[in-house]
């Protein structure tokens, strides 16, 4: 009786999915096999562009970095989101000590790179503070490191909130159960709670491996991949040689490689993580 | 469930609400003119220019601002595949527009420059950076002449004077360092061309456009020759660190460097900021880095406003352009932004702008295409990653530009 | 109290930037020094500041579509993102584990490369400078996350709660809408503020696809201002506007606290 019917609640997102995101993805596909400057017609490339990939020093940094980020993400904003979620979960009045977390989320990039600014300035705060003399922005990998600063600074309210969530969802009666058999601290939680919160954990994890992957805005709008193309990521090297330089091939290959490997990523770890819950 | 439906309902009927908005199906005459731009931060001037243009020749005009001149140009290219189609858009001089006039998108203006070239509205002077094979496109929506703003209240604590030759300038510089100031501004990010075009502008005017066109490389030793006077400058110590995120109008006002090299239109960073011109901060022109030459090189910089050989109206967008040009409207659009005009009958309020514009208008410099539009897109790119390079570590000059030459080469193979 | 310790130190910290957002903000334009950033200045400019950066823009209808962009968009994608966890899940559809990976998949493209591609097909369906279809791709990006989220929320839950509903004879959709819905409020409430602030500050689609004032979201008329340097935006005034609007996300985080408060949290009935 259910069973045709239920393809009808999954069809929307299905749906909106396939045509608005995947549809437009094949294009770029098609691109990557091609010579285009977004004017002239595409020219049938056949596998140049993706040749060309293993001859550029240039993304041997961007692939470098992003790795920097994809790691330094799971670290800082997860890592320490995870922290404040399990100090703060079951305190009483918890929820407030997350504000100050969960401001910096509201601003957008651009405002991002404003506040930022006079922090990261030659003879700037941060400069002062840590008692050193140094362009945080300028030599690699250091820069990235100084670019992940600011991210965890945005992102960690994000990653807190949806650790809190899953901290929620957890039934009390195993928790009691432990209690009752002497459990707490930190056994309590990595024997109890850990293993429970995982549903949401693997949601965390998840996004921030995808988005960690395709890191754009914050270098673009701090470094726009600079100085010399030492802190670009994939994400910005593909927009560099598509939008900047007018080489549509060539980044839509860039892309091509950053989306498989975006998926291949995101199908090893959910296969691990989603089928066993 | 009957809550539920009712709050399917709502979702349904907001989704319909959201239906507005113009779709296609334009009329052919119009009063109102979209003005596609990636001066996203104008708007209030081009909203200004379209309330002024409505009162004086009965067509208003609205802008919709880009702020990623990269993404703006990928939207403009790929508008012309579609049926959304600009009345007005800005565009670059240089080889993006020979591109897009090659493709026979861009209204032909020649007309409207003869024109206004007779009525002493626009300078012929102008007129070769908006030629492609003999025509005229587009018309100039800004000029900017690029020179040297400096912190005046510094040069005076120090009883420095504007240079009038390099070495003057040099000597400046040195003073303001045995005084704990730096001299010069310069970044790593996207405006790291600078000092580049300058220098080799200063140096080999000639050889600065044969490289521009492919005719020269940049190993060249005439080119190699500049980098390494770069060097020099920067080894010296007078300039700031290139990775400093400071807004460059803020670098000026607080002193943090002596001297600002841009465009004339940085002039509004200095209003917004409440300097005053002649006595917070003034303007020089930069002298020419070898004395033999027979005109100052001066960076020039002009950005066009186009229309569509297919616009929705080409009369009308057509008719737009042209009282684009007159000292009306060009009074107003330099004037609400404190920058100069390219119509040489707008008076500037700025003295030192004022004078520049008028010597430019009259010939006394040699004016020079600035880099970001001389250059191709794909030898662009490389060419401000190997300067942001270059001026974070400037030993590696001979690295860079063979970086940089590499892709000129591949570029020039299939486009010469 | 060693965990308030830590709590409030590290609260200290990620509060020296917010400081830094709001003192100079609120710094008369013409008195920002990088130099002295943290010291703040005895003059109250922030609505000054504000007032100039949106002078003579026409900001009103701006407002109203962005305000409905990022309330409809996540309100339809958190929906039809639970429906499609809960069939998943609790439905148990055949193959669910790719109809799932399926979904989630329109995460991995890159967006800024489904820019050109949607422009033009936008154009061709009449979707461009529509609120429609501004609603429609923000939905769309909004899905796979909706789902991840409750997808693996409602993994947590125990079966048994669906069987029992079912014995007393509710339809599934019933049960869906009923049961399972009001028990993930906290995970919808996250994921709505996560897609809500995304929407709200989102700049790349909101350019590419729109063009009247009217219909273009708010952020796109913002940012220039922060980045252009042809603008020549005082500090403290691209400050005012970035802090400004963003004040609806911060009043969306303060109004939802609650909801994420220890004890209120329905996960938990077994």
């Amino acid at each position: 009786m259910l069973g045709r019917f239920r393809y009808g609640y999954v069809a929307p997102a299905a749906l909106l999915v396939a045509v608005l995101l995947y549809a437009p993805f094949v294009w770029t596909a098609y691109l990557s096999l091609t010579r285009y400057d977004g004017l002239e017609p595409p020219v049938w490339a056949g596998l140049a562009n993706f040749a060309k990939l293993f001859d550029d020093a240039a993304l041997l940094t961007s692939t470098r970095n992003t790795l920097i980020w994809v790691i330094g993400t799971m670290v800082l904003p997860v890592g320490l989101g995870l922290l404040v979620a399990v100090l703060s979960y079951d305190i009483r009045g918890g929820a407030w000590f997350r504000v100050p977390f969960m401001l910096p989320y509201a601003l957008s990039g651009a405002g991002l790179a404003m506040v930022w600014s006079p922090v990261l300035s030659h003879d700037g705060i941060a400069n002062v503070l840590l008692g050193v003399d140094t362009a945080f922005l300028q030599e690699a990998p250091a820069n990235t490191f100084a670019m992940l600063a600011v991210w965890t600074w945005q992102q960690l309210g994000v990653n807190c909130l949806l650790f809190v969530v899953g901290l929620q969802s957890i039934p009390r009666e195993p928790i009691e159960a432990a209690r009752l058999d002497g459990a707490s601290g930190w056994r309590l939680f990595r024997h109890v709670i850990w293993p429970l919160m995982r549903p949401l954990t693997a949601v965390v994890v998840g996004l921030a491996l995808v988005s960690s992957l395709k890191t754009f805005d914050i270098v673009w709008v701090l470094t726009q991949g600079g100085p010399g193309r030492n802190s670009e990521t994939l994400a910005v090297t593909m927009y560099k040689e598509t939008f900047v330089a007018s080489d549509y091939g060539y980044g839509s290959a860039v892309a091509v490689l950053l989306t498989v490997v975006t998926g291949l990523a995101s199908y090893l770890y959910l296969r691990r993580q989603v089928t066993a819950t | 469930m009957h809550r539920s439906r009712v709050a399917t309902l709502g979702v349904a009927a907001l989704v319909l609400a959201a239906c507005g908005g113009n779709g296609a199906g334009t009329p052919q005459k119009k009063t109102e003119l979209t003005l596609y731009n990636d001066k996203g931060a104008w708007t209030k001037y081009f909203d200004e220019m379209g309330a002024l243009s409505k009162q004086s020749i009965g067509l208003g005009m609205k802008p919709t601002g880009y702020t990623d001149s990269a993404q703006y140009q990928a939207f403009i290219k790929a508008s012309f595949r579609t049926n959304v189609k600009p009345d007005l858009f800005t565009w670059q001089t240089g080889g993006m527009l020979a591109e897009i006039v090659k493709q026979k998108q861009v209204a032909d203006t020649t007309a409207v420059w003869q024109e206004a070239i007779k009525a002493g509205d626009l300078s012929p002077d102008l007129a070769p950076y908006y030629t492609v094979g003999g025509k005229q496109y587009c018309v100039p929506m800004n000029v900017a002449y690029w020179g040297m703003f400096y912190n005046k209240k510094i040069f005076d604590k120090y009883d420095l004077k504007p240079p009038q030759t390099w070495d003057d300038l040099v000597k400046t510089a040195e003073t303001l360092k045995k005084n704990g100031v730096k001299a010069f501004y310069h970044t790593s990010v996207l405006f790291s061309f600078v000092w580049f075009e300058q220098l080799m502008a200063g140096t080999d005017p000639d050889l600065y456009d044969r490289l521009s066109t492919g005719k020269a490389k940049y190993t060249d030793p005439g080119v190699v020759q500049v980098m390494e006077r770069w060097k020099q400058l920067i080894d010296a110590g007078y300039f700031i660190n290139p990775g400093d995120k400071t807004d460059p109008g803020d670098v000026l006002k607080t002193g943090k460097a002596a001297m600002v090299s841009f465009g004339t239109w940085f002039n509004t960073s200095m209003t917004t900021r409440s300097m005053k011109a002649g006595t917070d901060y003034d303007f020089f022109v930069i002298p020419n880095v070898n004395p033999a030459l027979p005109k100052t090189s001066m960076i020039f910089e002009s950005g066009p406003l186009c229309s569509l050989a297919k616009a929705a109206d080409p009369d009308a967008s057509m008719k737009y352009l042209k009282w684009w040009t007159t000292a009306q409207a060009q009074e107003k659009w330099a004037t609400s932004r404190g920058d100069v005009s390219a119509n040489p009958k707008v008076t500037i309020s700025d003295p030192a702008l004022g004078t520049v514009t008028k010597d430019a208008g009259g010939g006394k410099y040699r004016l020079v295409n600035r880099y970001f539009e001389a250059t191709p897109p794909q030898i662009l790119t490389a060419a401000l990653d190997g300067f942001g390079k270059f001026v974070t570590e400037p030993g590696t000059y001979k690295e860079v530009l063979e970086t940089i030459q590499k892709e000129a080469d591949e570029y020039w193979s299939t486009h010469q | 109290m060693i965990r308030r310790a830590v709590l409030v130190l590290l609260g200290l910290v990620w509060l020296g930037p917010t400081y830094l957002l709001l003192v100079n903000a609120a710094r008369p334009a013409s008195g920002y020094d990088p130099a002295s950033a943290w010291i703040p200045s005895g003059d109250f400019a922030l609505l000054e500041n504000f007032g100039r950066a949106v002078e003579g823009a026409n900001l009103g209808g701006s407002l109203a579509s962005t305000a409905l962009y990022s309330v409809v968009s996540p309100l339809l994608g958190v929906l039809i993102g639970a429906l499609a966890g809960y069939v998943i899940v609790v439905l148990r559809l055949r193959h669910g584990f790719w109809w799932f990976l399926l979904i989630f998949g329109g995460t991995v493209f890159p967006s800024q490369m489904l820019l050109v591609p949607l422009f033009v097909g936008y154009s061709d369906a009449g979707l461009y400078d529509s609120r429609l279809g501004l609603i429609l791709i923000y939905t769309a990006i909004n899905v796979p996350l909706a789902a991840f989220v409750l997808r693996n929320f409602y993994s947590g839950i125990a079966f048994s709660i669906f069987e029992a509903a079912r014995m007393d004879g509710a339809s599934t959709f019933r049960v869906f809408w009923r049961i399972y819905l009001p028990m993930s409020l906290p995970a919808l409430a996250a994921v709505f503020i996560l897609e809500f602030t995304f929407i709200w500050n989102d700049l790349i689609f909101g350019l590419t696809l729109t063009q009247t004032e009217d219909v273009r979201p708010v952020m796109t008329a913002i940012a220039g201002l922060m980045t252009d340097v042809y603008a020549g935006t005082p500090v403290p005034v691209g400050l005012a506007a970035g802090l400004v609007v963003s004040l609806p996300t911060v009043v969306l985080f303060l109004a939802t606290q609650r909801l994420f408060a220890r004890g209120l949290s329905l996960g938990s009935v077994q």
